[in-house]
């Protein structure tokens, strides 16, 4: 298992290395000037740009702005935005922990949905449930999530007032509320945006399950429980259930990028301050230091995903050995 | 008072603040000399009236003295003096803080404190907005709480983040990308304000803010821009639309240094090829004005009289054949001097509404025989390739100041923001002539003529001017709104009943 957990960190840290790398060059080629990120920034005058421009090093050649870069980099700096005058690490430790509450919480939230569904559907296998809840599946797994979320926005939020519909808090009463309060001001404000990420690859999910427990029900160590006379809960459960998770966990942890994707999106429907939002706002503003610094932060949060999908996958299965 | 907004601030001092958000709070921590009156009046002195500065006097043509009120107080408890005001000039002038309103006081030579309420400003020249460049682009610092800062760490320091001010509002908190709160100083010494507390709430998507806005979780919007959300407001109960004048104006800048814009009679030609109402019908409805010029309603310039093209496409088509571009290419284009007649025009992706409109306005030239392409550029592509001349023709968008004097920054020969390079020696010569008037109505018929003059030569096609709606709820009474800061006057603002909404009961008052 450790030999397995080296291999795969190196090959994490030369994957996001080279995630830095291109995206540094694609971001210094793309056509744009970084400080005129803003419609008001055209307030400033070309002399003021260029002096801007010689502030933050942009005057120098490409190769030597990405040594300093590098360089920076490996002593932990990751530079400051152009457009927030903020150390990107200031910027990117305030919006990495909503991200992760938000798409931890879709994660865990599509997982559990999805399971309990394929489950369900597999033991219904062709019955009308199993007709019902595949539409239902096919249709969710369709629909674009930037839609769901406003959809879901205008029903519950506007229309019906269930849930706030932005923010991560209440604006007016925040500060007044208790620690209990504030994490429940939290949650209620965290319903929409994580159901927006969660149904769609719930949907997803529920399939790859259904199927995984459709094929091991038909194994001979599953008729073999049965013979032994187990209950088929039993059967399910622990037997059957455990052997097919392991595609759904490997799909869990290749789901982090879309996760990370799909929060962009989320994030900017629903007010939420996290990665996505700060990636959003700086690619529009060509703000280098922060978009490298999220594909770099995005690239880690990728890469760890699929260690523990693996991993998860081991302790599942016994029938894996990461060693080999 | 939870105002929604789509941007969150970049920094919260003055002289580097550039993002819509940043200003408007920023502006309610810091207090002017002199703030403009409703009317907008940037020549006279019955224009402005005190904050900062209790008077002032005109000692000579070249010299302006401001007396402080001595009631002014930072919030720390230190009073404001004269040496902030010489302190603040030394900071927006310094090259490495690299303010972008620093071009803006290029008139003023120095700014001198006599002793500790009196301070003078000395201009290198004369001209009626004497006045006005010295108090409206400055808001004063605290030099005792930023002396000790290197100039060019300014925008980063802490204070930038977590301001101590002069104005009617105290900072209390900023969470990125979420919130900014505003309590109100009940010190003031102008009064306290009517609104505890001005809270901003980040909403990047125009259409969740708008969904805020109806379900009660804010209050107010700056500006509604897009006509499908106005309609969402119009029919909403608990909230109102407040109309004025928009500070900006949208034009097609024509590339003056390539053919065939070098031609004087093809722009004219294009311009009076554009049904400009139809346009503005079609993709605004009622919310924006036919721009008379390269000005806007929100300026004292702006009149009907002023000299225009007329919509008249059988001139149009008479110009082009005199100056050789006759129909007869591929499709009944025109064309002529061996090329056909045909540009492209840069449109901002970010900007739905002028790009609904090029579409029109390409429709209306190939009726005419001329091909305009349209390219779509993101914002920055498209700034890049208009600051540096590689372009035919662009879509713009001018956010414009109180001063008629903001058209020579863009229509000046030299101007950085010239980006169609347009000179005209009529044109500098009424502009000359207007910066001179002492009076209102001296300049106002000398701008006027400036702008017909512009409209004549056809460097541009102005098109629209929108017509800016701000959101706001119906328990605010007395609103009233500056168009070029719809914040200036909220300390007037109250809400009307005295019981908060369930929402705000509990919220800490100041």
């Amino acid at each position: 298992m450790l030999g397995f957990a080296a291999r795969r960190l190196a090959f994490a840290v030369v994957s996001v290395a080279a995630v830095v790398l291109i995206t540094f060059l694609l971001v210094h080629a793309a056509p744009g000037e970084p400080m005129l990120g803003t419609p008001e920034r055209t307030l400033a005058s070309p002399e003021t740009i260029a002096r801007q421009r010689t502030l933050f090093g942009l005057d120098r050649p490409l190769p030597e702005q990405l040594f300093r870069y590098a360089r920076n980099l490996a002593s932990g700096e990751l530079g400051e935005s152009f457009v927030l005058h903020r150390p990107v690490a200031a910027i990117l430790g305030e919006a990495i922990p909503n991200t992760l509450l938000l798409g931890g919480t879709a994660l865990v939230a599509s997982l559990l949905l999805g399971l309990a569904i394929g489950v369900l559907q597999a033991v219904r296998y062709r019955s009308r449930t199993d007709t019902l809840l595949g539409a239902a599946t096919l249709v969710l797994y369709s629909v674009p999530v930037f839609w769901l979320g406003l959809v879901l926005l205008l029903v519950f939020g506007e229309k019906l007032h269930w849930f706030p519909v932005a923010g991560m808090t209440s604006a007016a009463l925040r500060e007044s509320l208790s620690p209990l309060g504030r994490a429940i001001d939290v949650a209620r404000h965290l319903v929409l945006p994580a159901a927006s990420l969660a149904l769609v690859q719930a949907a997803v999910f529920a399939r790859f399950q259904r199927s995984a427990l459709v094929e091991c029900l038909d194994a001979a160590y599953i008729r073999a429980a049965r013979a032994r006379g187990l209950t088929e809960r039993a059967v399910v459960l622990r037997h059957a259930l455990r052997g097919a998770l392991a595609p759904t966990l490997t799909l869990a942890g290749l789901s982090v990028p879309y996760f990370l994707a799909g929060s962009v999106l989320v994030e900017s429907i629903f007010g939420w301050p996290g990665l996505g939002r700060v990636a959003y706002d700086a690619i529009f503003a060509r703000d280098y230091n922060v978009i490298t610094a999220t594909a770099l932060v995005s690239g880690v949060l990728v890469a760890a995903g699929n260690l523990l999908a693996d991993v998860a996958v081991a302790i599942a299965d016994p029938r894996v050995r990461l060693d080999r | 008072m939870v105002i929604a907004t789509t941007g969150d601030a970049d920094v919260l001092l003055p002289p580097v603040t550039t993002v819509t958000s940043g200003i408007n709070v920023s502006d309610l921590l810091f207090c002017r000399l002199a703030e403009l009156k409703l009317g907008l009046n940037t020549v006279d002195d019955s224009g402005f009236r005190p904050v900062l500065a209790r008077s002032w006097e005109h000692p000579d043509s070249l010299t302006i003295v401001f007396h402080l009120d001595p009631r002014a107080r930072w919030q720390d408890g230190a009073p404001v003096t004269a040496a902030d005001v010489a302190f603040t000039f030394g900071i927006y002038r310094d090259r490495e803080v690299n303010s972008p309103l620093a071009p803006f006081l290029a008139a003023i030579d120095s700014v001198t404190a006599r002793d500790s309420l009196t301070v003078a400003f000395r201009f290198r020249r004369w001209y009626p907005e004497q006045l006005y460049d010295a108090t409206y682009h400055m808001r004063i610092l605290p030099r005792h709480l930023l002396d000790t800062i290197p100039p060019v760490r300014l925008a980063t320091a802490p204070f930038s983040r977590a301001p101590v001010g002069d104005g009617p509002y105290r900072f209390v908190s900023w969470t990125a990308g979420s919130q900014i709160v505003l309590g109100a100083d009940t010190a003031w010494f102008l009064g306290r304000p009517g609104l505890d507390r001005l809270i901003w709430r980040v909403t990047p998507e125009l259409a969740t803010a708008v969904s805020e806005l109806l379900s009660g979780e804010a209050d107010a919007m700056e500006v509604i821009p897009a006509r499908g959300q106005l309609e969402r407001v119009e029919q909403a109960k608990g909230v109102r639309l407040v109309p004025y004048p928009s500070p900006f104006y949208a034009a097609i800048v024509f590339n003056l240094r390539r053919p065939p814009f070098t031609n004087r009679d093809v722009r004219r030609a294009l311009a009076m090829a554009m049904d400009r109402e139809t346009v503005v019908r079609s993709v605004f409805g009622p919310f924006a004005e036919v721009a008379v010029g390269a000005t806007s309603p929100m300026q004292w310039i702006w009149s009907d009289s002023i000299r225009q093209l007329p919509f008249d496409t059988v001139a149009a088509a008479r110009l082009l054949d005199d100056r050789g571009w006759r129909r007869g290419g591929a499709g009944g284009m025109r064309a002529g001097h061996g090329a056909p007649l045909r540009f492209t025009l840069l449109v901002p992706t970010s900007s739905q509404v002028r790009q609904q409109a090029a579409v029109i306005l390409q429709d209306e030239l190939r009726r005419l025989g001329v091909e305009m392409r349209i390219q779509p550029l993101e914002f920055t592509v498209m700034e890049r390739r208009t600051q540096t001349g590689d372009f035919d023709a662009a879509f713009i968008s001018r956010t414009i100041d109180p001063s008629p004097a903001s058209l020579l920054q863009w229509w000046s020969p030299g101007a950085g923001d010239n980006i169609g390079r347009y000179a005209d020696t009529a044109f500098q010569s009424l502009t000359a002539a207007a910066m001179r008037a002492r009076t209102r109505a001296e300049a106002a018929p000398l701008w006027r003529q400036a702008l017909g003059r512009l409209n004549d030569e056809a460097p541009a096609v102005f098109l629209f001017s929108p017509r800016n709606n701000a959101a706001i709820g119906t328990q605010f009474g007395n609103v009233t709104i500056r168009p070029d800061s719809w914040l200036a006057t909220v300390t007037e603002w109250r809400v009307i009943g005295a019981q908060p909404g369930t929402r705000d009961r509990g919220a800490p008052r100041p």
